[in-house]
């Protein structure tokens, strides 16, 4: 046997002779047989076989080094006392530290024959190593020793702090470029979300009158849905490590936040901040569920527990986003930024307190109480950060409330659900604020029925209530008129709809009957309370307007229906523009707007000629009309004269199989329906028989 | 318009069919009796009774002396159209899923299902030989490789034939050989009917896929494809315009879980050319399994899962109506 043929020999070796170092090329040959192989490694020979493949459960018993130290607490402040006593003294620090876990090993250094006066202790685990020195740092064992519990690897983590501060690295600036390009559109044409394939594909379409055009589709952009930010800047896409940020013109990444299992999503006002939740729970004390982010740095502010909320937003933001502020039971926290700390490094405590409600263009809070023991149900403004009460309602017999602000800010209303002693609901009450007028005038309406939805007007004083019990539903419009009351305008009866969807412009408002009333609508203009249209899209699941109120979409999405997933877009007189089915549609999203840069002065300017730019407009649609239908009739002509040489062939062929057809039918022409109809001599009559009965119609006797 | 209901068949309608002149229209369904209808007034004419099950397909020679019935009883029978007698009766294994008479109206051809351990075939006899039609012995059989026919038609006069398969397939095969000259993968489910145009030379599918796909017949080339967003069922080709109709909607099963509104039990035609639908009408209250053209295309016929066949002349509008070129 040559030696050659043993140089690719069997890998798992190595081991086997690991004594012999490799030291001895041939350790075998010597007075052995020659048919014994030879077992050692040749010379450049590479072992591929790791240690943990060979001998992985030896080696997962190997003691790593980090158990070791951080299931170590180092106690101060422990009594010094001499040899006589540290038994007794032992035993008690172990009946006071194995409340927190089975307690491995336990060193008392000792200098001079006394203690040295703190001790180390090894827990089981390293769970267990926190909560003691959580819970046991303050404890006072007598009047001069309370304990100081630090883990071990804290020392190691802030031992290794350099002396001489370091200042920061600046990092270098990352142009991202314009990102408010949508807005720049010649014809300002807004943008929406698409996510469609059942979640597997996000686009983002340009909206034009009559069509969607396409600007950006990606395949798995998101995992689960997408956000826009408050003001359009950034698209969110959420995955299970975190939420990236989109945008731009061509929607590059602008920033990532790590948060594993992330769930939810929200944005300041501002979209200076984002606040972000995940259900996974983590390892240490330190809290992961609700972190709030900086978007533009990308750096973590704050984290928090979840504790027990189960509403989403759990954080509401001021508008101009310096506050934000969380319920938890009888109390109410505010938070400031940047710091992203308690304002007044206090919550206010507030006994009872059921929900809040931010002003939507000022600091100030809303809350309400219900009814205590002496104490009426109470709604309170609050003035932050001056804490301010600026107005106190006080209501009776409440059963439940719900805050509806205003967009703009200007009202405040609150329905109350009035209750009889036997907890029966008996009306509901509507109590307006009117926080632009002096001292906060409140004004009630009351209806008798049930309310199925509410909605302010986004611009304006008006608002819509659907009531009744379905299918006796009835629409009623107020108007709130200044330094006067409350005016009824008109009540709609009997309408197919379960919710109200005001344009964001105001004026024109959407009676839509979702889901189980069949996807009815009916467009609204209240100034003249007329119906501009009644329309059906079948199954309608969700309404978007977008931001111009120019347009409004309608969608069947998968995630609640399974069929006909489309969204239609309409103008707002509920004329339908496009039927866009698309397979398993799931949620379609407008890109918000920023403010308008336009002050009053210059919107009046801008009414005020409103016929020079009504006319531009209106030549520039038809311009787009007859371009549409010219394209349309092109494409169609191509179609034509592609198909219709095709046909000419085919006639063709037609003609000259003729002496075949005829052979095959025995000579006679069926080439034409009526071919032989000159040829058929026997004329047939056919007779149609309509049946005659008679039935003669006994008169009935009565007994 | 208002349509002409035939109310004659117990059970859900399977095909119907026009004889060349148009002034019979034929239904199978599946309950046992095949029915000749008057199609000018929708008088029944009478039936053709002897099968023992739901009766798939059914077709009608060029001179309408003959019709060829195939059943889930495994039997395929011929028929006297005057008479109503049975001609000739083919047995099989499995249920006859669809049948043909050729150009010539001499030979036909059946498909038999893939069920119970039989493979799927196509048969075809000579009707002109009394021997093949007594012993049931066919002179050629094709047997369907994976997938099983659902269904076919004679082409190319009589040279070939095209089948669509519950995979979405279609076949073309020489009947010279008997072998496969082409197959394609256009659709994705399975193709429930095939229908040709006035000359033969293009053929027009539907399929469960929600589409129906215009064909050239002798090179198998895709041509058009018309998008609906319920299966389709039957699609036929307008003798006079350059339309398409399709029937369809929400499979029966599924219908009873939702409301009817949403099956979408509608007739929809299609301009062949610029695939763009341009009207649809409703009519039945379940899918519609069959719909034919009347020969002169100036009515059509719909045949659904609710039992009814539905003779529908055409508006006015309907011959007035023309696209902007």
């Amino acid at each position: 046997m040559a030696e050659g043929e043993w140089e690719q020999a069997p890998v798992r070796k190595k081991h086997l002779d690991r004594n012999s170092e490799g030291t001895d090329d041939r350790p075998l040959e010597n007075g052995m047989d020659e048919e014994e192989p030879n077992f050692s490694d040749a010379e450049d020979f590479i072992d591929d076989v790791t240690d943990d493949e060979l001998l992985g459960d030896l080696l997962k018993q190997k003691p790593s080094e980090a158990v070791g130290i951080d299931s170590v607490v180092v106690v101060d402040n422990i009594p010094q006392v001499g040899q006589e006593r540290v038994s007794k003294l032992k035993n008690v620090i172990r009946k006071i530290f194995s409340k927190y876990g089975e307690i491995i090993t336990e060193f008392y250094p000792e200098e001079n024959g006394k203690t040295k006066g703190f001790i180390f202790l090894e827990y089981d685990t390293i769970e267990n190593a926190f909560k003691a020195a959580k819970n046991m740092t303050g404890y006072k064992l007598d009047k001069s020793h309370t304990f100081a519990v630090n883990v071990f690897s804290d020392f190691e983590n802030y031992g290794d702090i350099p002396d001489d501060w370091q200042p920061p690295e600046k990092q270098s600036f990352v142009d991202h470029g314009n990102l408010k390009t949508w807005l720049m559109d010649p014809d300002c044409h807004d943008q929406y979300s698409v996510i469609y394939d059942g979640g597997e594909t996000t686009a983002i379409f340009k909206n034009t009158p009559s069509e969607g055009v396409l600007v950006e589709a990606r395949k798995r952009w998101t995992e689960t849905f997408v956000r826009w930010s408050p003001l359009g800047s950034f698209l969110a896409t959420m995955h299970q490590k975190g939420i990236a940020l989109w945008g731009g013109e061509k929607f590059v990444q602008i920033k990532r936040f790590a948060h594993p299992g992330v769930q939810l999503i929200d944005f300041s006002p501002c979209e200076r901040y984002m606040v972000s939740f995940s259900p996974v729970l983590g390892v240490n004390e330190e809290p992961l569920a609700i972190i709030v982010w900086d978007t533009r740095t990308g750096y973590k502010k704050r984290a928090f527990h979840c504790e027990t909320a189960c509403q989403w937003p759990i954080f509401k933001w001021s508008p101009d986003g310096k506050f934000f502020a969380r319920l938890s039971s009888d109390l109410l926290s505010i938070y400031e930024t940047p710091s992203c700390g308690l304002l007044e490094k206090k919550s206010l405590k507030i006994p009872g307190i059921k929900d809040f409600g931010w002003s939507p263009s000022e600091n100030i809070l809303a809350y309400w109480t219900p009814e205590a023991k002496d104490s009426p149900a109470r709604v309170t403004l609050l003035e932050i950060p001056s804490r301010k009460e600026l107005r106190v309602k006080n209501l009776f017999n409440v059963g439940d409330c719900k805050m509806h602000w205003q967009t703009q800010g200007d009202y405040l209303c609150v329905k109350v659900d009035r209750v009889t002693k036997s907890k029966k609901v008996q009306s509901c009450n509507f109590e307006i604020f009117r926080i632009r007028e002096k001292l906060f005038p409140v004004d009630s309406v009351e209806l008798k029925e049930g309310i199925i939805a509410f909605a302010w007007e986004p611009v304006g004083s008006k608002f819509c209530v659907l009531h009744g019990e379905p299918p006796r539903v009835s629409a009623s419009f107020y108007n709130i008129k200044t330094k006067a009351n409350i005016e009824l305008l008109k009540t709609m009866e009997k309408k197919q709809a379960n919710s109200v969807f005001w344009s964001p412009t105001g004026q024109f408002v959407i009676l839509a009957g979702l889901r189980n009333m069949n996807g009815y609508f009916e467009f609204i203009d209240t100034n003249d309370m007329t119906v501009m249209n009644s329309r059906e899209h079948f199954m309608a699941t969700d309404v978007e307007w977008d931001p111009s109120g120019r347009y409004v979409v309608t969608g069947v999405s998968w995630w609640s229906h399974k069929v006909d997933n489309a969204f239609w877009v309409w103008n707002f007189q509920g004329k339908l523009l496009q039927k866009c089915a698309r397979e398993k549609f799931c949620q379609l999203l407008w890109r918000p707007r920023p403010k308008s840069l336009l002050d009053k002065e210059q919107v009046k300017e801008i009414k005020k000629n409103m016929k020079v730019y009504t006319k531009q407009f209106e030549l520039k649609d038809r311009q787009n009309l007859t371009k549409a239908s010219k394209e349309q009739i092109e494409k169609r002509q191509k179609m034509l004269t592609d198909f219709q040489s095709l046909q000419e062939y085919l006639e063709e062929t037609y003609k000259g199989l003729k002496e075949e057809r005829l052979h095959l039918r025995g000579g006679v022409d069926t080439d034409r329906f009526d071919s032989n109809f000159e040829e058929l001599e026997d004329e047939e009559e056919v007779e149609f028989f309509l049946g005659e009965e008679i039935t003669e119609i006994d008169e009935f006797e009565y007994e | 318009m208002k349509p002409i209901s035939l109310l004659g068949h117990e059970r859900s309608i399977t095909q119907i069919k026009y004889n060349r002149e148009g002034d019979l229209l034929f239904s199978s369904a599946k309950d046992t009796s095949p029915t000749v209808w008057y199609s000018i007034n929708g008088e029944r004419l009478g039936t053709f009774d002897g099968h023992g099950g739901a009766v798939w397909c059914i077709d009608v020679n060029w001179d309408s002396t003959k019709v060829l019935t195939g059943a889930a009883d495994s039997l395929c029978k011929l028929w006297d159209t005057q008479t109503g007698k049975e001609l000739a009766n083919f047995e099989n294994g499995s249920a006859v899923r669809t049948c043909g008479f050729s150009f010539s109206g001499h030979d036909v051809m059946y498909s038999t299902d893939k069920t119970m351990g039989r493979s799927c075939e196509v048969l075809f006899f000579d009707t002109r030989d009394q021997s093949q039609l007594e012993n049931n012995s066919p002179y050629m059989k094709i047997t369907a490789p994976d997938s099983k026919v659902t269904s076919a038609t004679w082409s190319n006069l009589d040279k070939e034939l095209i089948s669509g398969h519950d995979n979405g397939a279609l076949c073309l095969w020489d009947l010279k050989t008997g072998s496969m000259v082409e197959e394609i993968m256009e659709h994705t489910k399975g193709v429930n009917d095939i229908q040709l145009n006035k000359t033969g030379q293009l053929f027009v599918t539907a399929c469960k896929d929600s589409t129906s796909k215009l064909f050239n017949a002798t090179t198998l080339e895709h041509l058009k494809t018309y998008k609906t967003d319920r299966p389709v069922n039957s699609a036929a080709i307008s003798p006079l315009y350059d339309h398409v109709c399709l029937g369809g909607g929400q499979e029966a099963m599924d219908v009873t879980t939702t409301s009817s509104r949403i099956g979408k039990f509608e007739t929809k035609f299609f301009h062949m050319i610029f695939e763009e639908e341009f009207a649809r009408f409703k009519g039945h209250f379940g899918p519609i399994n069959s719909v034919a053209f009347h020969p002169d295309g100036k009515s059509c016929s719909t045949g659904g899962e609710d039992g009814f066949v539905k003779i529908n002349y055409f508006d006015s509008q309907y011959f007035e109506f023309d696209f902007e070129v």
